[in-house]
């Protein structure tokens, strides 16, 4: 008995009781929806949230305050003096600046805009992958000598100005009137949430916003193993010139890409244990129905023993029916799972990531289920006595 | 062709011993067309599954075309039903969801022959039986008579030493019955060797020889002349049914 005859019988088999074929196997086909779905959910936001930190390049850090401190922040916990300390007491450092960041408003004439107004440095523009379409990013000079100039990002540019070159053209920030000097390509990604960014020298956001402060500081090495020390030895410095322990914390995007793997994976077990119970109760099924086969369909095995089937053909051909019924099922399973993974990544607004892996390990569990819960009902089928199996009507 | 030794069978013999055959000896040659007679109860359905290797001696000896199967496991023996023996049964067990050419084609898959030759022995099989203008119907589209003709046409086609039927007729009217029968009686004068279980006299008398059984015994082994009249005759002496 070879292969294509066993599978044909299996199918005949499958398609002469279609409707019970379907509803034995609704259980991995559920399952089976269940996990693709969930898992192309989950590996499209992942790759979301990992192109996102991509963009900042793995060497990147920064230091901020440590939200878990019990003393409420004095205002004075990053100076620009500290940061040229650091820079002189640090030799791993390859770039580090300041952050102001204020969530305000933007005024042109009567118009008002909001917009995160970040007030940084030059060196900004080399740790994050900006793309400058028109114009120029702040420059040193620029921040050196308090400079009235911002760069702010294109879909503010096309609010502000629909018609006109925004380019040399004044806005009013708190009381201060800025020139706009470059335009920044908007970030798309889902994750940005539609924030309009406007940046600014850092000295000029501390003139406007005399009661902000400096919220972090960004640093990057030339070496990616030189940033955990970079990153230590910088915090120390603070502590140090601030007198207060514990005051900073820093982060590194190596720990947060580990942070966030550490989030999925726990994730997707938690996903292939779900499923996993819900492909045992479908393979539970499963054995229950070919049960039902093999006793309906005693005579046909005792007649292909007669005819001079092994009990391992026997064995075989039940065990390839369940397969095939399984994998029926982990087809359909999987057709409709994409579907549902399309439907709730469009609802969710980020792509969702369907892989060879994920299809490749439904098809084999749905096999492998076939085979598990196949082989009680196929080895019953086998040791029929031909003669008992004959007489059965 | 077929040679028995002392054969017994004993059912359930630690509990309830039934001795369903007991010291049968008996020798089928080769073209040999045998009907085994008996009332019901007699072992003449235990001498059918024994010789169709379906089940084996409890003990004796039994040579299928000089081989000894009384001694072998049932892989061998699936092998040796097979090869060596063509059944014909009472309620014809063709597959019903398999058209009449698929049920032929049966008795090759499991011999492991490839697809043309499977389907133009099929072909001269189903031929022979003159149904080649039946090939794709199902058996629940074809009358008793033409499902017995496909069932014979799949016992032939593994081309067996012995075609073993049991109560071929069972089923049949007594139009389609005499059909069936020349068609043995057609493949034992081509020079196939025959054994049928009946305990109709009038079926019996297409057969060259009869084995009457009896309580598990053989009773009588007689070769029968053509003439009419014959097997009445022997079951009068014989004080068979």
């Amino acid at each position: 008995m070879n292969l294509t005859e066993s599978i044909r019988i299996a199918l005949d088999s499958i398609t002469s009781n279609l409707l019970r074929s379907i509803l034995t196997t609704l259980g991995i086909m559920i399952g089976i929806m269940a996990v693709i779905a969930v898992v192309a959910v989950g590996q499209g936001g992942q790759q979301t949230i990992m192109k996102e930190m991509d963009k900042f390049g793995s060497n990147l850090f920064q230091i901020m305050l440590d939200w878990r401190r019990d003393e409420p922040p004095t205002g004075n916990e990053f100076t620009m003096q500290d940061i040229e300390i650091i820079k002189a007491n640090v030799p791993e450092l390859k770039y580090l600046l300041p952050c102001a960041s204020s969530y305000s408003q933007i005024k042109k004439g009567s118009q008002i805009k909001t917009a995160q107004i970040l007030g940084t440095e030059a060196d900004y523009a080399r740790l994050h992958p900006l793309d400058i379409t028109v114009g120029r990013f702040l420059t040193k000079s620029d921040c050196q000598s308090r400079r009235r100039v911002a760069v702010i990002d294109e879909e503010m540019a096309r609010e502000l100005y629909p018609r006109d070159n925004p380019l040399g053209k004044r806005i009013l920030i708190g009381n201060q009137s800025l020139a706009i000097c470059g335009l920044v390509k908007s970030d798309s990604s889902p994750l940005a949430l539609g924030t309009k960014y406007v940046y600014i020298p850092v000295r000029v956001w501390l003139d406007i916003y005399p009661d902000g402060n400096i919220s972090y500081i960004e640093g990057s090495t030339s070496n990616l193993e030189d940033i955990t020390v970079a990153m230590q030895n910088s915090i120390k410095i603070l502590e140090k010139r601030h007198r207060n322990e514990g005051l900073y914390q820093g982060v590194d995007m190596e720990q947060q890409i580990k942070a966030v793997n550490k989030v999925t994976g726990v994730m997707t077990l938690v996903i292939g244990i779900i499923a996993g119970f819900s492909l045992l109760v479908g393979g539970i099924g499963v054995m229950n129905i070919m049960l039902v086969s093999v006793t309906e369909r005693t005579r046909e095995i005792g007649l292909r023993m007669a005819l001079g089937a092994r009990r391992r053909d026997i064995l075989l051909q039940f065990l390839i029916e369940a397969i095939v019924l399984c994998l029926l099922g982990g087809v359909i399973g999987m057709l409709l799972g994409i579907g549902c993974a399309f439907l709730i990544a469009a609802l969710a607004k980020w792509p969702p990531l369907i892989s060879w892996t994920t299809i490749l390990l439904a098809f084999t569990f749905s096999a492998a289920i076939g085979i598990i819960f196949g082989i009680l009902p196929a080895n019953q089928a086998a040791n029929l006595d031909p003669i008992e199996a004959l007489r059965r009507d | 062709m077929i040679k028995m030794e002392h054969i017994h069978k004993v059912y359930r013999p630690q509990s309830n011993p039934v001795n369903a055959l007991q010291d049968v000896n008996l020798h089928i040659k080769s073209g040999d067309f045998v009907a085994i007679m008996g009332p019901s109860g007699s072992g003449k359905s235990t001498l059918m599954n024994v010789m169709g290797c379906l089940d084996t001696a409890s003990t004796g000896t039994y040579w299928l075309n000089g081989v000894e199967v009384s001694s072998m496991n049932n892989d061998q023996l699936a092998a040796i039903r097979n090869r060596k023996i063509g059944f014909v049964f009472q309620n014809f067990n063709l597959l019903p969801r398999m058209n009449a050419l698929r049920n032929v084609e049966l008795p090759m898959l499991y011999a492991g022959i490839d697809k043309e030759e499977r389907r133009s022995r099929a072909l001269d099989c189903i031929g022979r039986v003159g149904m080649l203008n039946r090939l794709h119907h199902r058996p629940s589209e074809l009358s008793g008579g033409q499902c017995q003709r496909i069932a014979i046409a799949r016992a032939l086609v593994n081309n067996p030493d012995i075609i073993l039927a049991d109560e071929p007729t069972g089923n049949l009217d007594s139009v389609t019955s005499q059909e069936i029968m020349n068609i043995f009686l057609s493949l034992h004068q081509e020079g196939h060797t025959v054994v049928l279980v009946t305990h109709e006299t009038d079926i019996a008398a297409y057969a060259s020889r009869i084995l009457l059984f009896r309580d598990g015994r053989l009773k009588t082994d007689e070769v029968i002349s053509s003439s009419p009249g014959t097997v009445a005759n022997l079951f009068i002496n014989g004080d068979a049914l």
